[in-house]
């Protein structure tokens, strides 16, 4: 195998969806601050809310549907593959920015309409807690260990950290603390915004989305990467060995390589 | 610097800096796997199929 090979390729598609992201976030943010009206009631305020909503939809309901999916799919017998966990565990600490954004730009925002930079009310704890959790899932993941243990672990992690989901969506719901309900739709489906307001917000979700997507495939690949660097790392450690004592060879592979084979370690 | 400016600010700074950290951990990961082949190559170890 050549020395190059073992990169993986970087996907045309890839870079497409980062220059779209790159645009329409552009668009989005002259959409937001200089070309829709200042809000009747928030007036220039109203403007946070083109990019608060999209970033906590990226945190909450991509980066924790991933994860959650990725996770499943890897501790599934017949669908387990390394694919899903490093799927899983990019869309997590994709996700842990994207929740830190939520709680950063609501909170600039809740300081001059609620008079608080932060309050215990349900949606905000809940969104600190899924941000903790994501951290957790984070810290997990860089304790050493077998590929195949790490992935099992992580993966019941990230299911975890998934059940904070629907914790967080519902908990304008369940519990009426100051958090107001939903900014686009209500639980009847009653739009809240029209006219170029309402395009720009949604300009704002495909740009934040088309962002995430970039991300999580750049992410993917440092984690592709880093599992061969270490995959290496051990083929350097083990052929030291073999040139040492060659009666070691035949001895087997790591637990990565037989879990790639279908098999457990 | 009002609180929309703020906002705005702190999501696309943090966003452009975590975008160029994941593209710079790329490129040092890499460096890293071709740097990390060359002592395999050079060592004659047996490949994976020859071991078992």
């Amino acid at each position: 195998m050549s020395a190059s090979s073992l990169v993986p390729p970087r996907p045309r598609w890839l870079d497409v969806v980062g220059v779209l992201g790159l645009v329409a976030t552009g668009v989005t943010v002259w959409l937001g601050l200089w070309v829709t009206p200042p809000d009747v009631v928030q007036g220039n305020l109203a403007r946070l809310l083109y990019i608060h909503p999209p970033l906590a939809t990226v945190a909450l309901y991509w980066a924790g549907g991933v994860a959650a999916g990725g996770s499943l799919l890897y501790l599934w017998p017949r669908t387990r593959s390394f694919f899903w966990d490093r799927l899983a565990a990019s869309a997590v600490e994709v996700g842990a920015v994207f929740s830190a954004l939520t709680l950063a730009t609501g909170s600039l925002w809740g300081r001059p309409v609620w008079g608080v930079w932060w309050t215990w009310d349900a949606r905000l704890t809940s969104t600190a807690l899924l941000l903790l959790l994501e951290i957790g899932y984070l810290a997990l993941r860089r304790v050493p260990a077998d590929p195949a243990v790490r992935a099992r672990r992580c993966a019941v992690a990230a299911l975890l950290v998934a059940i904070d989901v629907p914790i967080v969506h519902f908990s304008v719901q369940w519990w009426q603390t100051l958090h107001q309900g939903g900014t686009v739709l209500d639980p009847g489906f009653d739009l809240h915004v029209h006219g170029i307001m309402l395009w720009t917000l949604g300009l704002g979700f495909v740009a934040f989305s088309l962002v995430f997507v970039w991300l999580l495939g750049v992410r993917y690949q440092v984690e592709v990467l880093q599992d061969a660097v270490g995959g290496q790392e051990l083929e350097v450690s083990l052929a030291e060995r073999w040139s040492e004592d060659p009666e070691l060879v035949g001895v087997g592979g790591s637990g990565a390589e037989a879990h790639e084979r279908g098999g457990a370690p | 610097m009002s609180y929309v400016d703020a906002g705005y600010a702190v999501a696309l700074a943090t966003l452009f800096v975590y975008a160029v950290g994941l593209v710079v951990r790329r490129r040092r990961w890499e460096r890293a796997l071709r740097a990390s082949e060359r002592p395999v190559a050079e060592t004659g170890a047996p490949s994976h199929g020859e071991r078992s």
